[in-house]
């Protein structure tokens, strides 16, 4: 009797809470009725802790940016959906057929259909290298009568619906508490690229079981005609839409701008702004990731690698750096037994091929029956194939086993292999003149090399062809080969030259930067302005929080449009 | 055997869940302070990143857009005259309980005796008073902050099927009544005598280390609202009382 007491007592210690936070939700609009439903004002940042280059991104927001094919179908994200948004939502929990522990809550909301899981079974967030998402990944836990839900991998999205850009560096952290038919949820937005503290705010719903969520489906038009490669967006100090909101409600125009002060009372604590942060790419563990189908991400090696691997054997897209070739390749020995036959170069750089030697001596080429005997050798080492502006550029300075053994001059080169036609496509003067993107018609993913990175501004190297028109011609050709799933999210999948796995969205995001950028620098070069101008005038502020170093880059834009592309 | 020894050792606990203290051995009440769940003492700060234009600004005559008024309450709050408040010594209409806890306002919260929670806001200089294990009655003229009764909500492990276990957090639920009529927003949006006030108050922590107070808060005028008015608001701990600074009441 005793030990059954006792353990009926250990069984209360190690039970979960038990609040049950299902049911058909509904939103309440109150307070903030004019920013929830017909959305927030231009111009109108108030009591937000921002910082100038989210002010700047804000400001050159334009709202028909909405338009554009790529972005009609995008939804909120997590953090603007459920806590701003607040539309109509159903929770419901799925639980362990044997345990019947809880393993999964989710969220499904009325807008676009969106559905979200927070994993309730204690799994570890996902790699630094996988793909974001627009609801991200999360997990939660019970305090006390609270779920605390925390969610990462997110992609860019904004805070306030009016271009408050929200950063896909952003971690969220959401607190959910029920009480009797009222659900609270209190959200907290830790952003180190555009917020210098963090976004708290709250939102409300109330139980509605009559509630039925409607369809809502979303196909993308031409809304707009405009000529191709257009981004519309305002130059800096050209908005004149955002001086109507100070203006209209007798505000400062400095208030209106917000900042960490002014959520405050009396904006009596004083805060500075939080350092500007910088890509955290690190060269430490290599990592292999699935993408989809054929193709895997093998990472921290300096430039991302793609594998194929199938029946066939193992191709590569890029080799990384010389310094790393052992790891990488012991990192593939230990995935899979099958022998590596190709090697693809994207691109001359060293981060690149700077393993070509060494993958190519780890594997070895298909040659046919006559050819391997008669011409001994020829099958010792993988083929590399890349473009012939990309031997002729490493013949000078790589070593022999490292340069390209199949070179095309033309637009393109065909493969098929593991089942699948893999495409080199030509790219004629984005990063450089020998740039290729490879694209796995099966799988349905596109290799990119430097041509598409997250971890920084582009690299246009113009003293080997580079130039910002062709960067920008390219990324717009990435868009038209990527066909993305529902919600603008998934489908064809992009792995950039550096970092994480991407989609159609990541690219169009950064597409959309590298244009607005190169709009702006074309300005000021119509205005007469010098390089040292144009330095001065920071014409990336908005984005160097979340890519870093600039000077590069602008130096790049200046220099090639100034040389007419 | 077990089938007795669950249903003995439910019924303890269902019995304790009711009454606050084990039948089977009394002991005395143990007084709100000691059984509160969450600790809501200390000095926070409201954070308006949202509503700013109605929270940290007075907003024009008429600018109520959301607020679930009939026209009775329409036309009270069209006619809203702050020199009428201050010439009548009512320009604290705008601080009672309902409109203090959305001002940008700090919070000072003590337990002024055991069964007494005490909430000075520096905005406007108000106090509430939080009534738990209290049956008295509203007696005297309404108030600003009218009359509070508090309970803790007590969140318990279950020992499966229906045993409460123990405790494992919880909240504060505070139902307020007998208010002086006043205003929910600055503007003159008004509320009622009849009005109803019901608040829970949850504590969070964020990663940085920050506790919070949630709030949500459901106010229910039969008067001048076609339905209940749902708010949520937050408040973040601070380290101290630096920065309180006390201001009167203003009707503008």
């Amino acid at each position: 009797m005793r030990h059954l007491l006792a353990l009926l007592l250990l069984a209360c210690s190690q039970a979960p809470a038990q609040i049950d936070l299902s049911g058909e939700w509904g939103s309440r609009y109150t307070w903030d009725y004019l920013e929830r439903l017909p959305g927030p004002e231009l111009g109108d940042y108030l009591g937000l802790p921002i910082n100038n280059a989210a002010r700047l991104k804000a400001n050159s927001w334009e709202a028909s940016t909405q338009t554009i094919p790529e972005r009609q179908c995008i939804p909120h994200g997590a953090d603007y959906l459920f806590s701003r948004a607040g539309f109509p939502m159903r929770i419901w929990t799925e639980e362990d057929p044997v345990t019947e522990k809880v393993t999964a809550i989710r969220i499904r909301s009325y807008a676009w259909g969106v559905e979200r899981t927070i994993w309730m079974d204690g799994r570890a967030h996902p790699s630094k290298y996988a793909r974001h998402t627009w609801q991200g990944f999360s997990t939660g836990q019970w305090n006390g009568n609270v779920l605390t839900v925390t969610t990462t991998h997110l992609k860019w999205n904004y805070i306030r619906r009016n271009g408050v850009p929200r950063s896909d560096e952003a971690t969220v952290t959401e607190h959910f508490a029920r009480h009797s038919d009222y659900l609270t949820l209190l959200t907290y937005i830790d952003d180190p690229v555009y917020l210098t503290e963090p976004l708290m705010r709250t939102s409300g719903y109330v139980l509605d079981p009559q509630q039925q969520l409607e369809p809502f489906p979303c196909e993308p038009v031409e809304e707009v005609v405009r000529p191709e490669g257009v981004v519309p967006h305002h130059l800096p100090g050209t908005n004149k839409d955002i001086q109507e909101f100070p203006a209209k409600y007798g505000l400062p125009a400095a208030t209106a701008l917000g900042g960490a002060e002014t959520m405050y009372p009396a904006y009596t604590i004083p805060s500075g702004p939080k350092p500007v942060g910088s890509p955290r790419e690190t060269a430490s563990g290599l990592e292999i990731l699935p993408v989809q189908k054929n193709i895997y991400m093998l990472a921290g090696d300096g430039g991302n690698i793609t594998l194929q691997i199938g029946k066939d054997g193992v191709l590569v897209v890029d080799t990384g750096l010389a310094s790393m070739s052992d790891q990488a390749i012991a990192a593939i020995r230990k995935f899979t037994d099958k022998p590596i036959h190709y090697i693809l170069n994207t691109q001359v750089d060293a981060d690149h091929t700077g393993g070509n030697e060494a993958f190519g001596k780890a594997g070895n080429t298909i040659t046919g029956g006559d050819v391997a005997d008669d011409i001994g050798g020829l099958d010792k080492g993988a083929a590399i194939i890349a473009h012939q502006r990309v031997l002729d550029r490493m013949s000078s300075s790589a070593p022999f086993g490292a340069l390209p053994t199949d070179v095309y001059g033309g637009k393109q080169k065909d493969l098929y292999f593991n089942d699948e036609p893999v495409v080199m496509l030509h790219q004629p003067a984005a990063h450089s003149d020998g740039d290729s993107l490879v694209f796995f018609r099966g799988s349905d993913v596109i290799s990119t090399g430097d041509i598409f990175v997250t971890t920084s501004y582009p690299v246009i190297d113009l003293d080997r062809g580079g130039s910002i028109q062709g960067t920008i011609d390219s990324l717009n050709r990435i868009i038209e080969l990527t066909v993305p799933a529902a919600l603008q999210e998934g489908g064809t999948l992009v792995i950039p030259g550096h970092g994480r796995i991407c989609d159609e969205a990541d690219v169009v995001e950064y597409r959309d930067m590298v244009t607005i950028i190169r709009d702006r620098i074309a300005d000021m070069l119509k205005r007469g302005m010098s390089l040292d101008q144009v330095k001065a005038a920071r014409p990336t502020e908005d984005y160097d929080p979340r890519y870093g170093s600039n000077a590069a880059f602008i130096e790049a834009v200046y220099r090639s449009l100034g040389r007419g592309k | 055997m077990l089938f007795a020894t669950l249903l003995a050792a439910s019924c303890l606990c269902a019995q304790e869940e009711e009454s606050g203290a084990p039948v089977a051995k009394p002991v005395a009440q143990k007084t709100a302070r000691e059984e509160a769940p969450i600790d809501l003492t200390g000095y926070w700060t409201a954070i308006v990143t949202q509503d700013w234009r109605w929270r940290m600004v007075t907003p024009k005559r008429g600018d109520f857009p959301g607020i679930p008024l009939n026209p009775e309450g329409r036309k009270l709050a069209n006619a809203w005259d702050p020199a009428k408040d201050e010439a009548s010594g009512e320009q604290c209409k705008a601080y009672g309980a309902p409109g203090l806890m959305r001002m940008p306002t700090r919070l000072h919260i003590t337990w002024q005796e055991d069964n007494t929670l005490r909430i000075d806001a520096d905005a406007g200089t108000q106090t509430r008073l939080f009534h738990f294990h209290s049956s008295k009655k509203e007696t005297g003229d309404p108030q600003w902050q009218g009359t509070s009764a508090a309970q803790w909500e007590f969140v318990r492990t279950k020992i499966p099927p229906h045993v409460p276990g123990p405790i494992r957090g919880g909240s504060l639920k505070v139902v307020t009544t007998h208010l002086r009529p006043g205003y929910l927003r600055k503007n003159g949006v008004p509320y009622s005598g009849d009005a109803v006030l019901t608040e829970y108050f949850d504590v969070t922590t964020e990663p940085n280390g920050w506790q919070s107070i949630l709030l949500t808060t459901i106010l229910e005028d039969p008067q001048y609202l076609t339905q209940s008015v749902l708010l949520n608001t937050n408040f973040r701990k601070l380290p101290d009382g630096a920065g309180w600074n006390p201001t009167p009441c203003s009707a503008r």
